[in-house]
């Protein structure tokens, strides 16, 4: 038997007092087996609820899983836990690439962000060696930018992350950057800003093994055969991602009415194939790029000519972007789409709420009830959409008023909040609640806020499931959220389960760290962070009433293939209330002693009435 | 059959499966810097593959280039670095025009590189999309 995968070790880097201390994880966090868990656990444990996100007394918490760095294919995340700063609940947001590999390989299983830098930082981490480092250089500058530098100051082997200038002036939507992938939801970057950590180097000298390497080998082999398969079938969606991107099922969503148009008013949009994954591939197709250890290489990069004859590189748009950058603001423009996606990565905002946030902004505007000097708030104008992102991320102008998302935002500056297409302020994902209910109730409920991850989406959209019935969804999107939750203590990428049994997740563990658990305990696992996530957000003031979708889902939508497709007010708290009994919560969504103790978390009972 | 890879650059992906399955095949670990093969990023063009060419290299400079004559390539075509022979001294690393020769570091101080792995070479397998073939393979 040799060493399994998880070190046991993370590092708390003290960024008041400029410190970094070995963590040896104790035994009882050991059952949280990894990832999202240890986030969640140590967040929980270490931060009050009612936390200002952006104080010194947040934590930010980036770990890897039990398959981080092994050759277990699709395993190449990392997953940042933190109190968030957009939607005030807890926080977990992901990214792929390099950097979750590179962790494993310094030999840690994390790194635990404490306090805040009196100046502007570079953290550079070798093994389990931190050294803080002046980022005067590369303050104000875009991401990519200030990623370059610190290949260049640090040696060009080493992973990286960063922010933008969003995240230095605390737009409540920014991101953290990371080598073409993005830490996307939830606005991360705005509490690494407020650390004052502008970029973080790692580099790793260690090698991985396995506790059962035999064993471990034929769970990849046999896993790389059921991935290198799903690759090779025309209607799969994954061998689709492989050939075209994450763009590739814009057009099914579309055909199916659920393609959220102009600020969700409609459910098609008609130029969606000048904007989806094939247009991309036919026009400005260059490559493919995967992250680490990953057969499928979803990440298509494109290449744009300017009218200068200069290049410009995006390795995307993903489809999710295509939505909120695209489809929502009635911007049929690839090129236009492309920039606005480089706005966003250059200056560190995700996407997703960014885009959801200007929609509400753009029908503001054509509502007469926004303005902004120099800008016709007009759908499907480049103006007005590339002028607002840069306005978001520099805080300048309206910007500074949508720099706190698209709910705060529109309480704050007198527009019509029902409008603004978001839960928890969290802006939506690309998918309709009118048109899929479960995916509704799984928005609404999420701890996050409007999350696509742990949401029916792949049923409902493809028709396996009837996406307009009610009954039924509540105890699916219970199964998701928990199952999700279980495989993010690995933090696999979201489109492994497309193609992975359940059950191979507890052998993978077992032959990987020597841990054995069995299916039922490992979902149960993920069943208990969502506990913990719920008691968090119930200690930090939400509840029931954050439960709720925004008014335009109570109404029909509009335009082909979905006309009239509406969320019945009445069946939707129906759905809400089966959910909590399933749950076991009680009807204000509060999770009684008794399910607590059955999850084996008793003493988090008293954590609501922190 | 020339012993040797068949290696499109266009078709790597950057995903570094074939360091990882090096490294885990060498030294029964994940750890891509110390594997035998290399792919260097030059973003956003395509990558460098690193590794022996064996029979497509013309010249095979490295075997001229060492000194105390570790380096041999036997009837197969394998090109191999004898450990005990080797002192160290980076002149094949110089030579070597794919930057495929790398130093063990501490201690050792012995040049390594790709032995084949005696016919079967454990990356070509992981390399899905094509980009690094095994000469004569599908």
């Amino acid at each position: 038997m040799g060493r399994g995968s998880m070190r046991d070790l993370l590092i708390r880097i003290d960024l008041s007092n400029r410190k970094a201390t070995p963590w040896s994880v104790p035994e009882q966090l050991k059952d949280y087996l990894g990832g999202m868990g240890y986030g969640t656990k140590i967040l929980v444990d270490e931060v009050p609820p009612a936390t200002d996100p952006l104080a010194p007394e947040n934590k930010l918490i980036l770990t890897v899983g039990p398959l981080t760095g092994t050759m277990a294919p699709m395993q190449p995340q990392s997953c940042i836990v933190t109190k968030s700063p957009l939607t005030g609940t807890i926080l977990n947001s992901y990214a792929g690439g390099f950097l979750g590999a590179e962790i494993r390989f310094a030999g840690l299983d994390g790194l635990i962000l404490e306090g805040a830098a009196p100046e502007w930082t570079l953290l550079l981490i070798e093994d389990d060696r931190v050294s803080f480092h002046d980022a005067e250089a590369v303050l104000g500058k875009g991401t990519a930018e200030c990623e370059a530098y610190m290949k260049e100051r640090f040696g060009p082997d080493v992973r990286t992350l960063s922010i933008g200038r969003a995240g230095e002036k605390a737009v409540a939507m920014a991101s953290i950057f990371s080598e073409t992938r993005t830490f996307g939801r939830g606005g991360a970057g705005a509490v690494l800003g407020s650390k004052r950590v502008k970029a973080i180097a790692v580099r790793g000298s260690r090698g991985v093994e396995v506790a059962r390497p035999e064993e471990f080998a034929l769970l990849v082999r046999e896993n790389m055969e059921l991935i290198e398969a799903a690759c090779a079938e025309e209607y799969n969606l994954v061998g689709m991602f492989s050939r075209v991107g994450t763009g590739a099922g814009m057009g099914l969503v579309n055909g199916r009415g659920a393609l959220a148009t102009r600020n969700h008013i409609f459910g098609s949009f008609e130029a969606s194939t000048r904007i989806d994954g094939y247009a991309y591939a036919d026009r400005f197709y260059t490559r493919a790029i995967a992250c680490y250890g990953c057969p499928v290489h979803c990440g298509m990069l494109h290449k744009f000519t300017r009218t200068d004859g200069s290049s410009s590189w995006l390795r995307g748009p993903e489809y999710e972007t295509m939505f909120s950058l695209g489809s929502d603001l009635l911007n049929g423009d690839p090129l236009v789409l492309a920039q606005a996606n480089q706005i966003c990565e250059e200056y560190g905002m995700d996407t997703l709420t960014t885009g959801v946030t200007v929609a509400w902004a753009l029908e503001m505007g054509e509502s007469g009830m926004l303005r902004e000097p120099g800008l016709d708030l007009e759908f499907g104008s480049p103006g007005a959409i590339l002028g607002l992102l840069r306005k978001i991320g520099e805080r300048e102008g309206i910007g500074d008023l949508l720099a706190l998302g698209p709910k705060r935002a529109a309480e704050a500056g007198g527009g019509d909040a029902q409008r603004a297409m978001q839960i928890k302020n969290s802006g939506f994902a690309a998918w309709m609640p009118r048109r899929m209910k479960g995916t509704g109730l799984a928005f609404a409920t999420s701890n996050r806020g409007a999350c696509h991850k742990r949401a029916p989406i792949g049923a409902e959209i493809t028709g396996q499931i009837d996406m307009d019935a009610y009954q039924g969804k509540a105890v699916l999107v219970k199964e998701i959220q928990d199952r999700v939750n279980a495989i993010f203590t690995l933090v696999s990428c979201r489109f492994h389960e497309f193609v992975t049994p359940p059950d191979s997740y507890p052998r993978f563990v077992g032959a990987a760290t020597g841990r054995e658990i069995s299916l039922r305990g490992f979902l149960t696992v993920g069943e208990r962070i969502w506990n913990l996530e719920r008691l968090f957000n119930i200690g930090a003031g939400l509840g029931r009433a954050d439960d709720r979708l925004p008014e335009r889902c109570f109404q029909p939508i509009r335009g082909e293939g979905s006309e009239g497709a509406v969320m019945d007010r009445q069946r939707f708290e129906e759905m809400l209330d089966e959910y909590y009994q399933l749950r076991g919560w009680d009807e204000q969504g509060i999770p009684t002693s008794k399910k607590l103790k059955e999850l084996g978390i008793p003493e988090y009972a008293r954590l609501e009435k922190r | 059959m020339p012993l040797g890879f068949d290696i499109d650059e266009n078709l790597c992906t950057e995903c570094l499966r074939c360091l990882g399955a090096c490294s885990l095949t060498k030294l029964g670990r994940v750890q891509p810097p110390l594997a035998r093969i290399a792919v260097r990023r030059q973003w956003p063009e395509i990558p460098e593959i690193q590794v022996c060419r064996f029979d497509d290299c013309p010249g095979r400079p490295c075997i001229d280039s060492c000194p105390v004559e570790a380096i041999t390539r036997d009837q197969q075509g394998f090109v191999l670095i004898d450990r005990d022979t080797c002192t160290g001294c980076r002149a094949c690393v110089e030579a070597c025009p794919y930057g495929a020769i790398w130093m063990e570091e501490g201690g050792s101080e012995v040049a390594y590189k790709c032995d084949f792995c005696g016919g079967s070479p454990a990356c070509v397998p992981e390399c899905v999309t094509g980009a690094l073939v095994q000469k004569g393979g599908s």
